[in-house]
């Protein structure tokens, strides 16, 4: 990408030239500044805590590893751990399989394709308290779904999720798709109409069915979006944090702690700000396990559209 | 109340002109971080507000619902930020590692002057004074070991009093079952599961329960006693509670007591807020007595609100500091706060029976002196009055995951239990 | 397109009427489909809007969802301005308009500043402008926990802590990831001659930015407003710590409703409430919402 960057500027003679020419490093200045300060010294700062002696308030004394030991001999970040790899990997994927299939459904040239639109994202514009209220109420044995069918004369009916230990984590899962997959349809839609028309037009006039032209055509096409889904819905799921709070608040027992919930307790609810930073390092460590291989391919392909010209 | 609450807002304007007139030029300030955020809490802090403006202050409040996580956040943030709030609602054992901090004022010369240390209940004094110096100003007093009793429920099958030990419990519930009934409401939350818990700790072996909850000891905590415990909770979670305790909210539990589906409910005494906002009568319809003990003496398990000091460089915040810690432990705030709330004044020498307490809070009064005289009472560690929040919320942990996993045997929620506050250590 | 096509491509005029059967069985499948999903996704809503009508008495002997059997508009004016919050019985009206104070501003600065930097970051690029903008997209997957003492020591230093300046600049800070991400990416697509051409003419950086880049943006920059305004509007854990006393966020007022422990649930006043609180985010949805595909496809995804 040829840019008409600054560099290739040709140079100005006067000092009023001169200045002109920095006017796009000054205006993003204060920008860098402020991005370096909230991603590099935030998290280094984090990164030390997680070595020091912070209790009830930062502090400043080293302490090595402690905070790590103690974290990963903890039962409860043990929980919380396994939560995430659970909670990840089917989140992620229903909440891609049916954004990807309203996605599909709406590029049927539909009527009325925005009021569908819409009616599948507005759980987008809600927040998690709101969210979480209102289905705590659906899964409340005592007046929500449950409630419902029974008054409907089907009496054995049960429906509890978020009163039953091992499910509990399978509500926060299906209230997550709920408000996510509208999102993952706007990504999905956005791709599949970015599609260029004539490759799709070859192939119908070749007499490929319309399965087939997905299949073959449009889908393979998109695999770039696919990723970038996965990658964003990753990343919500390991920062995953109002969503458990609303809806279960870790419950029952310890069930459905999360590494963030799990953050956010040792540094503020129990005072122990150093080892809640050695928990949220590992959050980091998780994002970098996403991140860097991500980037990697993206760089990657990158250099090789580039090198084909 | 808008009588007492006038009434005592003249008394205090007086008394407050007397405070002030040292430093006549500081117009008293307070900013009171508080969770008190709805309902008969919320009403009842705005008492303390009501009463602070009309003694001639200004009030401003910072409310954070939810999860003392929130509140716990917010300070901490404000500590960082390098100004703390003047006031702020903490409490046990937090007071002390606040004070720790160097962060905390010292209240001592209003403290002798009112002479706190005389009426203050003497199981407070050492969590209100960590290291001598009076840093905080206590509320109430909470009873934890209560048993509510729907009285109608209770008789349709057989009941006829509020059980005194857990063998008469188990017996209650016995029949309470064979008629169809529920025995024992609950809501599965980390902080009920560790209340009922902890009451039958204290009910079965005070001994272990100081030993295990208040020492924090981990040979108490594994012990032959602690896993007996363990045995009555699973009966009672299994048996004796309904399947659905998870994800359930509190007036919902509370309600099932009040309407007579189920017939007991343990629970600390800010229910009788609850019981009586839905329009029932607590002593009449809705019995209340001390929760069972196998050792037949009257016990108390103590929880206590309280307002923290933090130094304040600004003298009208300084003022403002001393003029509320005169109201919370005056008389006046101390009777209207907690007939509202439920709980008793943390002054010894209030006569509640002449100042419009029920009897239920008549009796935990009188329970308290006994229980004091007899070394029974102790501080209540579910409500974190006790060790430090890193070995209450291990010790949490383990109770409320032993409450929702049916196959965690007694021992080994015992020795989960201990393992989690040593790894703490 | 791609529907353009593809739903022409079975169409053989001897086998028309077969053709046609098909295409009208697979309409039918498709609208069913869509249906089925809609009445997923609008129970929630059907039900706050429901209980919000209904009264406390009835909501408890027949359950949280049900068609109202009365109905009454008592909940909204109550949730509005009488309902006691913190003590306090007026409402959740000042905690809504110091939201809109918050979030008006926040939402504002943090578009303008993405959008310059995303044309800096696409037309004016500099040695290292690839790295810059690298650092600038970590920003995206900061977990908003670590932040939180940081920024309030920050806020402290600059004598910002609790005041809405302070929250304003968080989340300008905080935005400015996600701002500069949509307008870089959308701005890369403009052709680079364009911007040449203003250039041997003399334009400016601020003229070309005015005259060429600002006039093609606007699906970018509704996207951007809509993403930042329901960000901010829905945020709770900073709202509520950075922010002290009568400055509290319509969140905070939210969750003192829903999460009160030990009272009695009215659970028509919180129906109105949520849905109060709800209203300008959906709002911004539903207005901006057919510009959100358009742009995010021109945007987010590159």
């Amino acid at each position: 990408m040829s840019s008409a960057g600054y560099t290739a500027m040709a140079g100005g003679t006067g000092l009023w030239e001169k200045l002109k020419r920095w006017v796009p490093i000054f205006v993003i200045t204060p920008s860098i500044i402020a991005s370096f300060v909230y991603v590099f010294v935030f998290a280094g700062w984090t990164l030390y805590i997680s070595l020091s002696d912070s209790t009830l308030l930062p502090t400043y004394g080293f302490k090595g590893l402690e905070n790590y030991f103690s974290l990963w001999a903890n039962r409860r970040w043990g929980v919380a751990y396994s939560n995430l790899f659970f909670f990840s990997t089917f989140y992620v994927l229903a909440a891609m399989a049916v954004g990807l299939v309203l996605a599909l459904l709406l590029d049927q040239k539909i009527r009325a394709e925005s009021f569908w639109r819409t009616m599948y994202m507005y759980p987008l514009a809600v927040s998690f308290i709101v969210t979480g209220t209102v289905w705590q109420w659906l899964y409340n044995p005592t007046g929500g779904i449950q409630f419902l069918v029974n008054s409907l004369g089907w009496t054995d009916f049960q429906f509890a999720l978020t009163s039953d230990r091992k499910n509990a984590i399978w509500a926060i899962i299906l209230t997550g798709i709920w408000q996510s997959a509208g999102f993952t349809m706007a990504l999905f839609l956005a791709g599949l109409r970015s599609v260029d028309g004539d490759i799709i037009k070859a192939a119908s006039i070749d007499g490929a069915s319309t399965f087939r032209i997905y299949r073959k055509v449009i889908l393979p096409s998109i695999t770039p979006i696919f990723l970038a889904v996965a990658v964003v819905q990753l990343q919500a799921a390991i920062k995953t944090f109002d969503l458990a709070v609303a809806l279960t608040n870790s419950g029952p027992g310890i069930s459905t702690t999360f590494p963030a919930t799990y953050v956010y307790d040792l540094m503020f609810q129990r005072g122990q700000i150093g080892e809640g930073a050695a928990a949220a390092m590992m959050i980091l460590a998780a994002l970098a396990v996403v991140l860097v291989p991500y980037s990697l391919y993206l760089a990657w392909r990158r250099r090789r559209e580039s090198g084909r010209g | 109340m808008k009588f007492t609450t006038k009434v005592a807002a003249a008394a205090t304007t007086m008394l407050a002109a007397a405070l002030l007139s040292s430093t006549a030029m500081a117009a008293p300030k307070v900013l009171m971080l508080h969770q008190w955020a709805s309902g008969n809490d919320a009403a009842s802090i705005a008492k303390l507000g009501e009463m602070f403006t009309a003694a001639g202050g200004t009030w401003e409040q910072t409310a954070i619902a939810g999860h003392t996580a929130n509140t716990l956040a917010k300070l901490r943030a404000d500590v960082v930020a390098g100004n703390a709030p003047a006031a702020v609602q903490l409490k046990g054992p937090e007071i002390a590692e606040w004070n720790a901090t160097g962060g905390t004022a010292d209240m001592d010369e209003l403290a002798t002057s009112e002479g706190w240390d005389k009426v203050v209940a003497p199981e407070l004094l050492p969590v209100m004074k960590p290291d001598g110096k009076w840093v905080a100003a206590p509320m109430n007093i909470h009873r934890i070991n209560w048993i509510w009793g729907n009285k109608a429920a209770m008789e349709g099958v057989g009941v006829t009093e509020l059980p005194k030990t857990w063998a008469d419990f188990n017996a209650a519930c016995e029949k309470a079952i064979a008629g169809g009934k529920i025995c024992l409401a609950h809501l599965s939350a980390d902080w009920t599961d560790a209340t009922t818990f902890e009451v039958v700790v204290y009910g079965q072996d005070p001994e272990l329960f100081k030993k295990a909850f208040v020492d924090g000891d981990v040979d108490a905590l594994r012990s032959d006693g602690m896993i007996k415990a363990f045995d009555q909770m699973r009966l009672m979670v299994s048996k004796y509670m309904d399947p659905a305790i998870a994800g359930r909210d509190y007036d919902t539990a509370s309600n099932m007591m009040v309407n007579g589906d189920a017939l007991f409910f343990i629970m600390g005494d800010w229910e009788l807020g609850t019981i009586k906002s839905v329009g029932k009568e607590p002593g009449k319809d809705i019995l209340c007595g001390q929760a069972p003990t196998d050792w037949g003496k009257p016990g108390f398990i103590l929880n206590s609100d309280s307002v923290v000091f933090f130094k304040q460089s600004n003298p009208d915040y300084v003022e403002g500091q001393k003029l509320l810690a005169h109201l919370i432990l005056s008389p006046d705030f101390q009777k209207v706060f907690n007939i509202a709330k439920g709980s008793i004044p943390a002054r010894m020498d209030i006569d509640l029976a002449a100042s419009g307490f029920n009897a239920c809070q008549i009796q935990s009064q009188a329970d308290l002196k006994a229980s004091i005289e007899d070394g029974e009472l102790v501080r209540s560690m579910a409500h974190n009055m006790t060790v430090l929040q890193k070995y209450r919320g291990a010790m949490m942990d383990t109770i409320t995951e032993f409450v929702n996993t049916p196959e965690m045997s007694s021992a080994d929620a015992a020795n989960a239990m201990a393992d989690a506050v040593e790894a703490q250590m | 397109m791609a529907e353009a096509t593809l739903n022409s491509s079975g169409v053989v005029d001897h086998e028309a009427s077969v053709a046609s059967r098909r295409r009208l069985i697979s309409r039918i499948v498709i609208y069913g489909l869509l249906s089925g999903f809609a009445l997923i996704y609008l129970i929630p809503l059907c039900v706050v809007v429901f209980n919000s009508f209904r009264t406390l008495p009835e909501i408890s002997a027949h359950g949280l969802i049900a068609f109202p059997q009365s109905f009454r508009l008592d909940a909204w004016p109550q949730a509005w301005s009488d309902f006691c919050i913190g003590g306090q019985c007026e409402g959740i009206q000042r905690y809504f308009w110091n939201s809109v104070a918050m979030v008006v501003p926040a939402t504002i600065i943090s578009t303008a500043l993405g959008a310059i930097n995303g044309y800096v970051l696409s037309k004016w690029k500099f040695p290292g402008s690839d790295i810059v903008f690298g650092m600038m997209l970590l920003g995206v997957f900061m977990p908003g926990q670590i932040a939180l003492l940081p920024w309030a020591f920050i806020l402290g230093k600059i004598g910002l802590a609790n005041s809405v300046y302070g929250l304003i600049l968080v989340h300008c800070i905080q935005g400015l990831s996600f701002t500069t991400l949509f307008c870089r990416n959308y701005f890369v697509g403009i052709p680079d001659d364009l911007v040449k051409a203003a250039r041997i003419d003399g334009a400016g950086f601020w003229r070309i930015f005015y005259k060429i880049i600002l006039p093609i943006s606007p699906p970018i920059l509704i996207v951007t407003v809509i993403w930042q305004f329901t960000g901010i509007w829905n945020e709770y854990l900073f709202g509520v710590v950075l922010n002290s006393g009568a400055n509290q966020p319509i969140t905070s007022a939210l969750v003192a409703l829903s999460l009160n422990g030990t009272t009695v649930r009215t659970y028509d006043v919180m129906s109105a409430a949520v849905l109060i609180g709800a209203l300008p985010p959906l709002l911004v949805y539903f207005f901006g919402g057919k510009y959100f595909v358009r742009g995010l496809t021109q945007g987010a995804i590159k």
